[in-house]
């Protein structure tokens, strides 16, 4: 391959000698200098004057180091012969998948659009069941709204059963905002996390996660949140979970995977078409 | 097995670096900027916190003139790099040293500035918070402006002694990114103090 | 292998075995080579090190029970602005610089860094600045009583930095030494930066550049948008209390909470400055003894990057306890927590680079699992302190010093000790010894457990830091004592680390020019490398060019 030999990094006669910049005591004389330069000002200012002499004869100095010509010296080659070599002549490979030599992992995962439609959808059961809730437990949609708002705006929890119970736009918005974002963050989570239960995708995404995720909140959230945790019904907030995490789930595994790009060359990956481009097909045989 | 042929890059393509001095120049560029930020935060956040007077509509003069000829002497140092890397070295003796006159103007404008209010109007950097923030961030650069005047005059110098030939284009283009920046921050200072703080 | 003409021991330089010692000294003040100003970086913290850990013990042994009496009020507060001080800004970050200098040119095949005199002006301005600081020992009223050494906190909160509260020039010492040395970490970072960048040999792009590297280019990148804001309010505190300014004078409407924002702007990418050429050393030593390529490259890489930028602003989580309002308090723990992001993916990629390789439990490596490890416990107390509520309740207690401690010790000093042992070999010549490693990396396993994880549980009780003693019955003290049992611990494994790099030099096993059968660039040049590195410029064609040799059957090039 070109200009480059198989036992040996660097092609090219070796020098006999080389040149490298002049050893030079300046850049120390300046610093000494500047350093004296603010030592006077803890001590006396004779102090500071020697450092300003000191610090203009290294800044000279340094100058003419380096103008007109920088100052080199040579220094011999040394003779030696390096060989680069190992005693650990095997490779062994990690077997995952046997036609692939080396591999990049994952070898499979669902499209970044999976995750956003399974988060979108998952938002949308979950409001629904805690919309549901509000309705059969204080009769308005809007409680379960307001709640969610009081996370970040506390002043929401000094409010009585009846107003949390009313319309805020507020509120509406800083909770849209939340759910919406976490909802698409948990989503784009699940359409990378599912490929790695393979077996039963539905069982962690749907049941074990929201379920997890429930028990922590309701271990924590009276130490963290007590007011918000008074209010809360936690047999129906793990359903609201469940709800999106079956929901969400089922959304992202309906997709299909799509086998991984990153070992296809960029230019292939970015669409041109040319020849000399390798077949995609060979292409995931050899790579890891 | 056989080797995927890399469709783009070809294995005997030049191998070429950033140049070490540009790269050098910037980086100090950087940092410098990082300090002047912190002085411009300061500035703007101390303005009209001061407990008593003068404010800055009192006894602040907007330096047009000086400014004029402060961002005036970017494209000056610009001409004399230019001149340099073509060889003509007269022009860049004249280029170069209409930007160290520029520059001097500059700094004079600013020294007389600074007399007038400290002795005559007795506005010190102890008076009050606006007085400490001005001082400071004009300062600031003013001294930046100084070190690099230093730099331009010895090089004036020195191309006066027919010492500075085209091969030193390069490095004079590095002191010129200094001299760019000096003035960059000019902008913004000047900005900051006499167009939003008055 | 084949082994060539081992050097003779103590062979830094040509003449080095002949000439006399005064002669020997010369050539090492006036060198701009940067493997010797690398290791006079080296050396210099090494010394700090001691001096700094001096300083934690005396704190220790104050601190180990009830009402004790061992050191005065006064000195207890001389001791932790020092302990801090020092540590920060003249061990670790010199022994980081000290480190890059010596292996960044080595590793991406270049014969000196781009700047070697400036380079050289660099590692003066830090050497002194130090030298200044604890000058204030002795300067000024120093001999004549209490001492005027900085007594505020390495953090120097205003308004006790006010010419009011911190009468004579102790606090100025802290200035101008830290003035001094952050010009020298500015002209450090400039110099790495260029390096990198334009300093590569052939071949070598940035995505075939070797992590090392790559993370000290992240990190210079941080020195220099970090330190910058530190120099500036080192020049406000100067202007204050030599020219009567007034930036931090609550007096004449100044606001000491502005020095605490400028402070933590750069106080908190510090950290990560710090912490990412850990990273980098714990990415080059991990693959080499799991045998395998590191996992994830361009995910470390992009990883590191996304620190670096998310670093820039988290700073006011130092500062919940300040009273912010409640928008800026959500935003920093926002941030706060993004940074667990990146930072937890680095932990996977070596966990990944170890999962099924075959591992050799060397000491390096040995204190890189050590790392991993450490480092994730760390992490987690972090995200802890990062939610306000929970820092609020904690802030300035010893959990919060519990918990960088962790960091800092757990996972950058050793990550250090195993760069230590894994380049010292390149370094010298000769390998340090194996038992001895093993001795020093598990006591100081078991001091810095002692140490460091009991005090967490006195700030959980209540232990506020920087307290020069306290009564009986509070339940602390119990705990104190076990934490100062641990640093003893600390001391014999340093102390076993000190003999061990002084003894391998003269006795250790000579070594071969790659003892590790390692892949990256500074393996092919001869321990120690000549003053010129290479005597042909090398040129590269994967991340691993050492493997390619050595595996011409099967190397890198083909799938990078």
């Amino acid at each position: 391959m070109s200009a480059y030999s198989e036992t040996n990094l660097s092609s090219g006669e070796r020098p006999r000698e080389i040149v490298l910049p002049a050893r030079t005591a300046w850049p120390l004389v300046l610093a000494f200098g500047l350093t004296l330069v603010f030592t006077g000002l803890v001590t006396i200012a004779a102090v500071s004057l020697l450092g300003g002499l000191l610090s203009l004869f290294g800044a000279v100095g340094w100058f003419r180091e380096v103008l007109p010509h920088e100052r080199h010296e040579s220094v011999p080659v040394r003779e030696e012969v390096i060989v680069i070599a190992t005693e650990r002549r095997e490779v062994a490979r990690i077997q995952i998948a046997p036609e692939l030599q080396r591999l990049r992992f994952p070898i499979e995962v669902y499209p970044v659009a999976s995750g956003i439609r399974g988060g979108l959808a998952g938002s949308v059961a979950m409001a629904a069941v805690a919309m549901i809730y509000g309705w059969i437990s204080q009769g308005s949609i809007w409680y379960p709204v307001n709640l969610l708002g009081a996370v970040v705006y506390a002043d929401a929890l000094q409010l009585t059963a009846a107003r949390l119970a009313q319309f805020s736009m507020l509120l509406l918005l800083v909770a849209l905002t939340l759910h919406l974002t976490t909802s698409l963050l948990v989503g784009l989570l699940y359409g990378t996390m599912l490929p790695m239960l393979p077996r039963h995708p539905i069982l962690l995404g749907g049941v074990i996660a929201p379920l997890f995720w429930s028990g922590l909140v309701y271990s924590v959230l009276g130490l963290v949140h007590p007011l918000l945790n008074a209010r809360i019904n936690w047999w129906w907030f793990t359903a609201s979970q469940i709800a999106f995490g079956l929901v969400a789930g089922l959304v992202v595994i309906r997709h299909t995977p799509v086998r991984v790009r990153q070992f296809v060359p960029l230019a292939m990956r970015a669409g041109i078409e040319a020849t000399g481009m390798p077949e995609e097909k060979r292409d995931k045989g050899e790579n890891r | 097995m056989s080797a995927i042929p890399a469709p783009i890059s070809s294995p005997e393509r030049e191998w070429s670096l950033p140049s070490r001095g540009k790269t050098g120049m910037l980086n100090l560029i950087l940092a410098e900027s990082a300090i002047f930020t912190i002085f411009v935060i300061s500035y703007i956040f101390y303005l009209g916190k001061s407990l008593s007077g003068p404010t800055p509509v009192e006894i602040l003069h907007v330096p047009i003139l000086d400014t004029i000829c402060l961002l005036s002497s970017s494209l000056t140092i610009h001409f004399a790099v230019a001149a340099l890397r073509r060889g003509k070295s007269k022009a860049f003796l004249f280029w170069w040293g209409a930007t160290l006159a520029l520059g001097l103007k500059f700094i004079e404008g600013t020294a007389a500035d600074w007399y007038q209010m400290i002795y005559r109007e007795n506005f010190s950097i102890k008076t009050n918070l606006f007085g400490t923030t001005y001082y400071s961030l004009v300062g600031l650069h003013a001294s930046h402006v100084t070190v690099g005047l230093i730099g331009l005059s010895l090089v004036f110098l020195l191309a006066l002694a027919g010492k500075v030939k085209q091969q030193h284009a390069e490095r004079c283009e590095v002191f010129s990114l200094y001299w760019h920046f000096v003035d960059a921050v000019w902008v913004v200072v000047f900005t900051v103090v006499y167009l939003v703080g008055r | 292998m084949v082994s060539q003409s081992l050097p003779q021991a103590g062979a830094f330089g040509e003449h080095a075995q002949s000439a006399p010692w005064l002669e020997r000294a010369h050539e090492w003040v006036v060198t701009v080579d940067h493997k010797r100003i690398g290791l006079m970086y080296i050396t210099y913290s090494l010394l700090m090190l001691v001096v700094g850990g001096v300083e934690a013990t005396l704190m220790r042994i104050q601190l180990a029970v009830p009402d004790a009496h061992f050191v005065s009020p006064q000195v207890f507060n001389v001791l932790f602005t020092m302990h801090g001080t020092t540590m920060i800004f003249f061990v670790t970050m010199p022994i980081l610089f000290g480190f890059a200098n010596y292996l960044v040119p080595l590793m991406i095949g270049a014969r000196d860094m781009a700047f070697p005199r400036l380079n050289a002006f660099s590692f003066w301005m830090m050497a002194f600045g130090g030298l200044l600081l604890y000058f204030s020992f002795v300067g000024g009223s120093g001999l004549y009583g209490a001492g005027s050494a900085p007594d505020v906190g390495w953090w120097a909160y205003a308004p006790l930095t006010a010419k009011a509260f911190s009468r004579g020039h102790s606090t100025d010492y802290w200035t101008l030494a830290l003035l001094v040395s952050g010009i020298g970490s500015i002209g450090t970072a400039i110099n790495l930066v260029a390096t990198i960048l334009c300093m590569r040999c052939r071949g070598m792009t940035l995505g075939k550049m070797p992590l090392l590297p790559w993370l000290n280019l992240v990190m210079a990148g941080m020195v220099l948008a970090g330190i910058s804001p530190l120099t500036a309010a080192q020049l406000m505190l100067c202007i204050d209390r030599y020219l009567g300014g007034h930036f931090f004078d609550t007096q004449a409407g100044g606001s000491a909470v502005i020095w605490m924002h400028f402070f933590w702007i750069f106080g908190h990418p510090e950290v990560y400055i710090l912490v990412i050429p850990a990273f980098a050393f714990a990415s080059e030593i991990i693959p080499v003894f799991s045998r395998k390529a590191i996992f994830g490259y361009p995910i470390m890489v992009a990883a590191s990057v996304a620190i670096a930028f998310i670093s820039f602003s988290v700073w006011a989580h130092h500062m919940f306890a300040v009273g912010m309002p409640s928008y800026g308090n959500a935003f920093f723990v926002l941030t706060s927590m993004l940074v667990g992001v990146p930072t937890g993916i680095k932990i996977f990629n070596w966990l990944g680079t170890m999962w099924g390789g075959k591992i050799i439990f060397a000491t390096p490596m040995l204190f890189c699992i050590g790392f991993v490890f450490q480092f994730l416990i760390g992490g987690l107390t972090g995200i802890m302190v990062a939610a306000a509520p929970f820092d609020w309740q904690l802030t300035d207690s010893y959990f919060v010093v519990a918990h960088f401690h962790y960091i800092i010790v757990g996972a950058i000093l050793f990550t250090i000790f195993a760069a230590f042992y894994y380049w010292y070999p390149k370094i010298t010549g000769r390998m340090m010894s194996e038992t001895l490693g093993k001795w020093h990396f598990w006591l100081f396993l078991i001091g810095f457990h002692l140490t460091f994880d009991f005090m967490h549980i006195p700030g959980i009780l209540g232990m506020p830091r920087r307290i020069y003693t306290y009564l009986p019955g509070r339940g602390w003290g119990i705990w104190n004592m076990i934490v100062t049992i641990g640093v003893f611990f600390q001391i014999v494994a340093v102390a076993i680390f000190v003999v061990n790099l002084i003894r391998s030099y003269y006795r250790g096993e000579p070594a071969s020019n790659d003892p590790w059968d390692a892949w990256t660039l500074e393996w092919s040049a001869s321990s120690p490398p000549p003053a010129y590195n290479f005597a042909v410029l090398p040129e590269v064609k994967s991340r691993r060019p050492l493997w390619d040799l050595k595996h011409p059957e099967d190397p890198d090039w083909k799938y990078e």
